[in-house]
């Protein structure tokens, strides 16, 4: 957690020195009220939130409805203005619009405009970030035939699935090879396997070296992928870590091990009982719903006919 | 066709001498002013004085030093292409297919009977494009950035570095593409649809056995009489505001004669308009007299004196009437004149009043013969051949109109009244000097261009509303503006001239109550009365004063123009340009900072 930092009030962090130059977030007693159009204040959605994510690493914003997630990630868009305190992306403030050259943005819903197809959308977003044609060209091909789009290129997007559209949602994101990706529930609307090769995708991004900012309410998704996670509840940040320090149970230990005969487990149990442990569980472990489906996925295409108890 | 003197004015005059600059830039100062005021009292109330001071400092640093620089033609025209897609996706074409099916019943709407069926037919094309097009401006405008936000499709726009002038600009452009394309097309089909429509011939009826004059059939509901030269050909009488030509043709040893197409109807002319200024009975400089009518466009010079209405006329140039391959002997000066006269007895009433015409240099030492004219009280042409006798320094002599009279392009043309006591009424605009004719078609798309600007306009008010606004209040916003634009002058005469019957207020009240305009708003309560009026006065105020602020429409309309075939001034064209893009960098400055201050996911 990093609440306090050396650097001077006014300047970010990211700029602040060298020691802290791989800071791509930065926010500092961030906070956000929404009000009527009196002024009246009618919520508290974030209060006074200091985080800083770190260059090439995968950072997950957890919390329930309401917590302040997507108003942490709006606020760090620019696309809310902070009531007080401040946010920084790439050492520039927020509502600075040149910080949006290096970051690319997965909306909760994918909103793109319907009428257009996966090549106009592309090439319409790849125009914003001033990308001559043939840069634009190659880079929507490599990007519809990444996320899996090539067949349905020229369909318009009102004729997408939820899955198709948040693939193109994802392409649309990655249009400028952005340093920072802001992913909103990147896995919401996706089944299984999408599911999978979403999180496969963010892992091999940040293995190219680039900075995720994600929220989602999967919480199994967010341990998959993420290296560091904040939670937030009712506006406020109530843990911030790496998400193996944060699971770890420290007085409990477990021990995976194959082939033991029951005499041998029986020994393991007296060993425990001698030192003075206590044995809580000794079982055969379960795989994850996940990894069941996508096994059996993966069988079906291999084996192409078979049926369950043949 | 009556024109304000101000229409008069080259772009220079209205640019410098007249002030249009000073007023463009005295009009954005103060509204920048009023727009600073405003937005730092905005924020000082949602973030305190010295955060408000420099929230409102960096929004205007931000336009200078980034956003303006950083804008960029392909974001641009990548948000103008969204937005043309965005118009053809809501079916903006239907708007073509409306014209169509109205000039396919036009034959219902519009009366052929009529003395100038071409006015007609021309007034229909341009006031329904005119509608059409603003109306279509005003939809695709006013909806399009409050949908985005509603939809949140602008999440994807405004997290890429996109610049609020981008946002705004790009749908302006794209908006006025889209209209563009549809007025182009619209202006095609109905120049077909004028000329198509107004074209027709006549065959012969009857003609005398010399040969040399005879009538038409009746077709589109008129016929002519007509007279022919020795050698078979002529023209036919004018009706229905034109002319058909006549030729004689041989065939199998008989003669045939046979009726060309319209002619005279679809004109462009070029007339040069001059200063007035009348001279009393005794010749000294007056006002021209005033025979009791209300209306004062015409003032009156009286017969048998040295009363005369002169007129003085600048760039006249022997070039500009020449027609064709005309040799430079053949050039004629036209003078088209519509004069009244007033008879203060009725005399011989089959004779029309004598009036005459005297052609002077403006150094007043060279001037032609009286040329006397009968006062046809309708449009009337004369032509007078450029070797005219004359008087040089009061010594007979035969003049060069051009050569002689004409001094450093300057003209003046002399009226007066030959017959005693009988009067001749004239306005400014009552006598012109006729240069050659232009082309119709292009007047015809100086008239759409016209409508392009307007309908430009309408899309700049539409987005800039639209910036803060919601899609159907934005709407009812523009269209309040467009209402003020075309009926603000009639809002200005009732509240500084024909006040009587009150303001809204005092209206709605009388409409109940049945009171006429002329008695007295009777409440019974003085002091009810009193505030009635007074708000009724700070409402009218305040539209009057908008209307200053707003454009008006009314005044931007050229169709009066096309319609009486006179070639749409192309000073009065760039001048609209102007105030055009005047518009367009004051709408698109408000845009800016709604959208630059507002929180799109709020």
């Amino acid at each position: 957690m990093s609440v306090d930092t050396q650097a001077p009030a006014s300047a970010p962090s990211s700029v602040a020195g060298n020691a802290a130059s791989d800071v791509v977030i930065e926010t500092r007693g961030l906070s956000k009220i929404y009000r009527d159009f009196w002024g009246r204040k009618k919520v508290h959605a974030l209060k006074s939130l200091d985080v800083e994510v770190k260059k090439g690493e995968i950072f997950g914003l957890l919390g329930p409805n309401g917590s302040g997630k997507s108003t942490t990630i709006k606020l760090i868009l620019g696309l809310l203005f902070p009531s007080a305190g401040r946010a920084f992306v790439f050492g520039k403030e927020a509502s600075e619009v040149t910080k949006n050259e290096r970051i690319g943005y997965l909306p909760e819903e994918s909103y793109l405009y319907k009428f257009l197809n996966a090549e106009e959308t592309l090439d319409f977003y790849g125009r914003l970030f001033d990308m001559p044609a043939p840069v634009r060209r190659e880079r929507s091909e490599q990007l519809i035939q990444m996320v899996g789009l090539h067949r349905a290129r020229r369909r318009q997007l009102k004729e997408y699935s939820k899955g198709m559209t948040r693939r193109i949602g994802l392409a649309q994101a990655l249009i400028n090879e952005p340093d920072l990706l802001v992913l909103d529930e990147p896995t919401t609307g996706l089944d299984p396997i999408g599911s999978r090769e979403m999180k496969d995708l963010i892992l091999k991004l940040r293995e190219q070296g680039k900075t995720i900012l994600m929220c989602s309410h999967q919480l199994a998704d967010v341990q998959d992928v993420c290296d560091r996670i904040a939670i937030l509840h009712q506006g406020e940040l109530k843990e911030l870590g790496r998400v193996d320090s944060l699971l770890k149970v420290r007085d409990v230990t477990e021990v995976h091990a194959r082939g033991l005969t029951e005499d041998a487990k029986r020994e393991i149990a007296e060993v425990i009982k001698r030192h003075g442990g206590e044995l809580m569980q000794i079982d055969n472990p379960t795989v994850t719903m996940e990894e069941l489906f996508l096994e059996s996925i993966r069988e079906s295409d291999a084996r192409p006919g078979r049926r369950a108890g043949s | 066709m009556r024109l304000t003197p101000d229409q008069l004015w080259s772009f220079y005059e209205w640019f410098i001498p007249q002030q249009g600059l000073l007023q463009g830039i005295s009009l954005a100062i103060t509204l920048a002013i009023l727009g600073l005021l405003v937005s730092y009292l905005v924020a000082m109330v949602r973030l305190g004085p010295g955060e408000g001071f420099y929230a409102v400092a960096k929004v205007i640093s931000d336009l200078i030093r980034f956003d303006i620089p950083g804008t960029r033609s392909s974001r641009l025209w990548a948000i103008a292409k969204l937005s043309f897609m965005e118009a053809i996706r809501r079916k903006v074409l239907v708007v073509f297919v409306i014209f169509i099916i109205l000039c396919m019943f036009a034959g219902w709407l519009l009366d052929l009977r009529t003395d100038h069926p071409a006015q007609l037919y021309i007034t229909f094309v341009l006031s329904s494009t005119n509608m059409l097009v603003l109306l279509l401006g005003l939809f695709i405008s006013a909806f399009s950035l409050p949908a985005d936000i509603k939809n949140r499709t602008i999440y994807t726009i405004v997290t890429k570095p996109v610049r609020a002038t981008e946002i705004v600009v790009g749908r302006i452009f794209g908006f006025s593409l889209i209209g563009s394309m549809i007025l182009a097309a619209l202006g095609l089909f109905s120049y077909v649809f004028v000329v198509r429509g107004l074209n027709h011939t006549h065959e012969i009826t009857t003609i005398s056995q010399d040969g040399r004059q005879g009538k038409t059939e009746v077709a589109a509901r008129h016929d002519h009489v007509f007279k022919l030269g020795e050698d078979g050909n002529g023209y036919t009488e004018e009706a229905k505001g034109h002319q058909h030509t006549i030729t004689a043709v041989q065939l199998d040893n008989k003669t045939k004669y046979v009726v060309g197409p319209p002619t005279g109807e679809l004109t462009a002319k070029v007339p040069i308009y001059g200063r007035l200024t009348f001279t009393d009975r005794s010749g000294n400089v007056g006002e021209g007299l005033n025979v009791g009518y209300m209306s004062e466009y015409r003032k009156y010079v009286a017969g048998g004196s040295l009363s005369s209405a002169k007129w003085q006329f600048e760039r006249v140039r022997e070039s500009d009437f020449r027609e064709g391959n005309e040799s430079d002997d053949d050039i004629e000066l036209t003078i088209e004149m519509n004069i009244e006269a007033f008879r203060s007895f009725k005399g011989d009433i089959v004779t029309p009043v004598r009036g005459s015409i005297i052609l002077r240099s403006p150094d007043e030492s060279i001037e032609s013969q009286r040329i006397y004219f009968l006062v046809k009280e309708s449009v009337d042409r004369k032509l007078i051949s450029r070797t005219i006798s004359g008087f040089r320094n009061n010594q007979p002599a035969t003049l060069d109109v051009f050569k002689d009279i004409v001094m450093n392009e300057k003209l003046e043309v002399i009226v007066r009244c030959e017959d005693s006591q009988q009067y001749l009424g004239m306005g400014a605009s009552d006598l012109t000097l006729q240069a050659k004719e232009r082309s119709f078609a292009w007047n015809f798309a100086k008239g759409y261009i016209s409508i392009w600007l307007q309908m430009v306009i309408v899309i700049c008010f539409g987005v800039m509303y639209s910036t803060f606004l919601s899609g159907p209040v934005a709407m009812v916003a523009t269209l309040a503006t467009l209402s003020l634009g075309l009926f603000g002058d009639i809002i200005d005469r009732y509240f500084k001239v024909e006040y009587s019957g009150g303001g809204p207020i005092e209206s709605i009240i009388r409409m109940p109550t049945q009171k006429g305009v002329m008695i007295d708003l009777d409440l019974g309560n003085v002091a009810l009365e009193k505030v009635i009026h007074n708000i009724d006065y700070a409402i009218m105020y305040g539209v009057s004063s908008l209307k200053g602020v707003f454009p008006n429409f009314s005044r931007l309309g050229t169709s009066d123009f096309i319609v009486y075939g006179v070639d749409l001034f192309d000073g009065l064209l760039l001048r609209h340009c102007a105030i055009t893009f005047g518009f367009f960098l004051l709408t698109s400055l408000v845009g800016y900072f709604f959208v630059k201050t507002r929180e799109m996911a709020a």
